[in-house]
Formats: C-alpha cells, sequence, structure tokens
C-alpha cells in the first residue's frame, strides 16, 4: 500500500519539480510566445487606430471579432460541461481528464474574453456594460443580450478560475511536500494555502467542489445560449431562428471534447501518462467525440430543413451560405466536424494518436468554418440587396486570431510544466477504493 | 517552553488503521482531535464531526440573494429609475431580465461555496504545528495521521502516549506548540 501511493503520485509529481525540460517544451513554448507577441502587437494597434484596421463594415458589422469569439467560448464552454458531468457522475473518467479539461476551459475563456472587449470600439469604454453610479446618470439597457454577454463571460472566468484553482490545492500541497528547491518549496507552499490534509478539510473540499460542479451545468447553457441569443435576438436572416442556441451549445460540446481528446493524447504520448490516461480512457474520449460529431451532423441536417421551411429571405440566405462565396467554408465545416471523425469508428485510429490528433483539431477548424459561414452568411444576404456586400479579413484580425491560438498554446505549456497535469489525490482515491 | 505541546501524532500506513483508531479515540472520550489523509475519507471525517452540508446551504442562500439583487437592480434601474419606451413595449419585460439573473445567481452561490469553503477551515494558514513533525510531508502522499490536542479535557501525556500506541501505529511524536 505504502509504496504503490508513493509510486502513484511520483511520477505525475516529478514533471512540475524537474529541473529541467527537453528542448521540445522550450521550441513549443518560444514558437508560442512569438504568437503571444503578435497578438500584442495586433492588441495595441487596434487600440490606437481603432477597428477600422479590420474587414469590418456596413453591412458586415460582426467579423471576426465574433467568429473568434463564438469560437473560443465553444471550447470553453464544451470542455467546462464536459468536466462538470464527470464529477457529478463520480465517472472514472474524471480522474484521468479532468484536470486539463478544466484548463482547457480557463484558457478558452481568457482567449474568447479578450474578443468583445476590442470589439467594442472603444474598449477603455468596456466597464459602461456595468452598472454603476455614472456620472451621466444612465443605466445600462439590461434587455440587450450584450450585458447578458457581460455577466455571462465574468461569471464563466470566476467560477472556472474558482473551481480550477480550489480544485488543485491538495495537489499543490503534494508538490510542497515534495519539493526540494527552496523557491519551489516556497512558491508551492504558498499556494497550497496551507493545506494540510485534515480530513475534516477534505469533506469540506469536496462538497465545495461538487456543488459548483452543480453549478457549471446550468451555467454552461445559459452562457453559451446567451452568445446564440446575441445573433438570434437580431433579424439577420439565418440568425434569427429559435434553433440556434441548441446548435451553440451541442455544437460546442463536440469542439470541447475534440480539443480535450487532443490534449490527451499529446500529454499520454509526451509525458508518458499511459497509465493516468489510459487506453479505456482514450477509447471513451473517442467515442464521445463520434457521437457528438454525430449530434453535430444531426444539427446540420435540421439547420438544412430549418432553411428550407423558413421564408424567401431566409432562403437565399442560407442557400448562399451553400453555395455562395463563402460556399467552400460552409462545405469544409460538415467534412471537418461530421464525415472525418467517422473514422473513429474504426478501433485502431481511436488509439492512434496521429489520427485523433488530426480529427480532433479537424473538429475544431471545422466548428471555426461554421461560425464563419454562420456570421458573415447572415451579412451576405440581407434584406435589403443594395447592401450585398462581402466580407475579408485584415491581416490584423488574422493576427489576432493566430495571437490568440499562440496564447491558448503558451498557457497549456506553462500549465504543462507547473502543475500536475493530472488530479494526484483523485488518483491516489481510486486506486485506494480499488484496493479496499 | 519546550513543554508546550500542541498535541501528540500517531503516523499509520493504511487508511482503515486511520479510520478504526480515529473510532476508539471517540469512544475513549477524546474529543479535541484531527485526522490527515493523502485523499478524502468520508467515513472518518463524519466521525471527526465534519458537516459539510453547510457549504451546500451556503450556496443556495448566496445564489438567491444574488438572483433578487440581479432582478431587482434590473428592474429598478430599466423600469422605474431611467424608464425608456421602445415602441411602447412594457418597461418590465421580466424574459430579458432573466438570463443575466440565473448568471449572477449561479456567480454567487459558486463563489460563496468556494470562498465560505475556505473560511470555515480557516484557510489559507500557512503555518501550523503539525507541519513541525518529521515525516508528516507524507500525509500529502502515502501516509495517515491521527492528532490527539492537548487542549483536549482528557489530555494527559502518558495516557495518550499508551492510547496512540495501543492502535499499532508505525510511530508516535509529539508536536511541539
Amino acid at each position: 500500500m505504502r509504496s504503490r501511493a508513493r509510486s502513484i503520485t511520483t511520477p505525475v509529481a516529478e514533471i512540475p519539480l524537474a529541473p529541467h525540460f527537453g528542448p521540445l517544451w522550450w521550441g513549443g513554448l518560444l514558437v508560442a510566445l512569438s504568437l503571444v507577441g503578435l497578438l500584442g502587437l495586433t492588441l495595441v494597434s487596434s487600440l490606437i487606430f481603432g477597428v477600422g484596421l479590420w474587414g469590418v463594415n456596413i453591412p458586415n458589422v460582426w467579423g471576426f471579432d465574433l467568429i473568434n469569439y463564438a469560437w473560443w467560448i465553444g471550447i470553453a464552454n464544451g470542455a467546462s460541461l464536459f468536466a462538470a458531468t464527470l464529477v457529478l457522475r463520480r465517472h472514472d473518467l474524471r480522474t484521468a481528464v479532468n484536470r486539463f479539461a478544466e484548463s482547457v476551459a480557463l484558457f478558452g475563456v481568457i482567449c474568447a474574453g479578450m474578443f468583445p472587449i476590442v470589439h467594442l470600439g472603444r474598449p477603455w469604454l468596456f466597464y459602461w456594460v456595468f452598472p454603476y453610479p455614472a456620472t451621466y446618470q444612465v443605466w445600462p439597457q439590461f434587455r440587450s443580450t450584450l450585458t447578458w454577454d457581460f455577466w455571462a463571460i465574468s461569471t464563466h472566468a470566476i467560477v472556472t478560475t474558482l473551481l480550477w484553482y480550489v480544485g488543485l490545492i491538495p495537489d499543490l500541497a503534494t508538490l510542497r511536500d515534495r519539493a526540494r528547491r527552496p523557491l519551489a518549496k516556497r512558491v508551492y507552499g504558498v499556494l497550497a494555502l496551507g493545506w494540510r490534509g485534515s480530513v475534516r478539510h477534505w469533506s469540506y473540499h469536496q462538497a465545495a467542489y461538487r456543488v459548483v460542479a452543480i453549478l457549471v451545468l446550468p451555467l454552461i447553457l445559459v452562457m453559451q445560449s446567451t452568445v446564440a441569443f446575441e445573433f438570434a435576438t437580431t433579424l439577420v436572416p439565418g440568425w434569427h431562428e429559435t434553433r440556434l442556441p441548441l446548435h451553440f451549445v451541442a455544437t460546442g460540446l463536440v469542439q470541447g471534447l475534440s480539443m480535450v481528446l487532443v490534449i490527451a493524447m499529446l500529454l499520454r504520448r509526451f509525458l508518458r501518462l499511459e497509465r493516468y490516461i489510459d487506453d479505456y480512457d482514450v477509447e471513451l474520449l473517442g467515442k464521445l467525440t463520434l457521437a457528438s460529431a454525430l449530434v453535430c451532423g444531426y444539427l446540420y441536417f435540421d439547420e438544412f430543413m430549418a432553411i428550407l421551411l423558413s421564408g424567401p429571405r431566409q432562403q437565399i440566405a442560407g442557400l448562399n451560405r451553400m453555395t455562395g462565396e463563402y460556399a467552400g467554408l460552409y462545405w469544409a465545416a460538415v467534412v471537418y466536424t461530421v464525415l472525418i471523425p467517422q473514422i473513429l469508428w474504426i478501433k485502431a485510429a481511436r488509439r492512434s494518436v496521429v489520427a485523433t490528433v488530426f480529427v480532433g483539431l479537424g473538429i475544431s477548424a471545422g466548428l471555426w468554418f461554421d461560425r464563419f459561414s454562420l456570421i458573415v452568411g447572415g451579412f451576405q444576404r440581407d434584406y435589403l440587396p443594395s447592401t450585398w456586400r462581402s466580407y475579408a479579413p485584415t491581416i490584423t484580425e488574422t493576427g489576432l486570431l493566430v495571437g490568440t491560438v499562440g496564447l491558448f498554446a503558451a498557457l497549456l505549456l506553462l500549465f504543462v510544466r507547473f502543475i500536475p497535469v493530472v488530479s494526484m489525490f483523485e488518483t491516489r482515491h481510486d486506486e485506494h477504493e480499488e484496493a479496499s | 517552553m519546550s513543554e508546550r505541546l500542541h498535541g501528540v501524532i500517531a503516523e499509520f500506513d493504511r487508511a482503515e488503521s486511520l479510520e478504526a483508531a480515529v473510532r476508539d479515540a471517540r469512544d475513549a472520550g477524546y474529543t479535541r482531535m484531527d485526522a490527515f489523509s493523502p485523499f478524502p475519507l468520508r467515513e472518518t471525517a463524519a466521525l471527526l464531526g465534519a458537516r459539510p452540508g453547510v457549504v451546500f446551504r451556503i450556496a443556495v442562500i448566496a445564489g438567491l440573494i444574488g438572483a433578487i439583487l440581479q432582478y431587482g437592480s434590473q428592474y429598478w434601474m430599466n423600469a422605474v429609475d431611467y424608464p425608456i419606451n421602445v415602441g411602447g413595449r412594457p418597461l418590465h419585460s421580466w424574459p430579458a431580465f432573466l438570463p443575466s439573473t440565473v448568471i449572477v445567481a449561479i456567480l454567487w452561490a459558486g463563489a460563496a461555496a468556494l470562498l465560505s469553503m475556505l473560511f470555515i477551515l480557516h484557510l489559507p494558514r500557512l503555518h501550523h504545528p503539525v507541519f513541525a513533525v518529521k515525516d508528516f510531508e507524507r500525509a500529502s502522499e502515502d501516509r495517515f495521521f491521527l492528532l490527539i490536542q492537548s487542549d483536549d479535557p482528557r489530555f494527559d501525556l502518558p495516557g495518550v502516549h499508551a492510547f496512540l500506541q495501543a492502535r499499532r501505529p508505525t510511530a508516535v511524536r509529539e508536536v511541539p506548540a
């Protein structure tokens, strides 16, 4: 028992405490940080010169800003929803994947939160949506979906951060106790808040963790619906649909799952964590991704039927998405999110790193194409034919997108380096339950 | 000075031994004690008088307060203090007030659950006498500890030593205050 518990903790704890990390990690971090630099550059230039640097204009008032926002928040929400479900079901898979599923959610919401703020045009006044007693004596308009979004993003960010950190405290204490270097001991010691593993503390800790996991479920559903409402409450053809919240929630789930799958496979491979993220876990993740890809396929079919059943304006806008200028993106979305994941029916594909990473990243890219098609397609065939214009992103907008991908990658690499990627105490608990 | 003790601590290598020891200590009439483990032990926590249900109640109450505040402020700001007539639509348009009411209720409940948990447990507390005990760092890995505190009404040093030794621990140590 003794040696066993120790041998569980050691490999996971050794990773953050290792004095050196391979050149691959440094190379990856360097690339990611240079993209973060690009993000800084494009953000600052968007602040100084304004959104005139972007390709958005009447009628295409929303472009990459909202596409990227909806995309990142989908990743964050999907990963959160998945993690919370596993905790509530006390599913074995949670031990293996929860820590980094929550991290994906946290880093996703950081990337997402940036876009609605820069897109305001005068981002330094973003606090105007908060109801504070302003000198103009005007209150925010709470009937606007944009104020709902303010609450949704800030709540998501706060609750995800708290949940992630509180779940981490006992593992930070393990790192504090195992650290040899004084600096590491001190930093982990302060972050562990003096956790001493009291059995009483454990029971309150677990209770609070489960309460918040319960709360995350409705939060994610409301939040993802709020994102969809931002579109649905406008009159733009293709957006003004009651099915949109369902579309966003369900396609967000496949996005989050695919990202968790990709990271699970990479961690397993590069940190040699096969014992913690075992074949069963990977198989199950692959099957879940496949199932949610089928749901995605159903939603595309439903969207098609909704277009056929709607008015002539909506039909023109809908058919334009499938045959117009950006038809390639619409069909790419279908191929990447529904057709390619079908290879996960094959057992060998579910276990192969190359295949799952390809499918997972493909799903993420496909969902980005879907958001692009939805947002740009709606404007291209608005009610007034005289305003029919197209939209193309500028280099600044592309820089913002690539920059957030870099930020996400950099945060993930730092997470892998300094924080135990698999919950050590959950693993100990599981092995204890199995033994007894 | 050196005679002041925080308590006496026994080290076990099995969770089952710890649970049995806690049960015996409770039966022997000790009340001021604590147990330490590398992972949650629900039954042992219940023996030690943990009532984690309070976290759930705090979350519900905080969520209700958050919901009332959010709904009330939306109503007051948009329908009373600064009414805007948009095409004759009702000022008190409650469906539009619901999404942020739900979200803010979750914000209050979630933050209250996690922060009140830390508050109840008196964390953060970076220093604690048990950290000075030899090998206590293994409480976060693979060892289980039972501490009987010196402020227990039944605490007498030789008696506690004898009691803990009888539970067959791997070690018994004194914890300086």
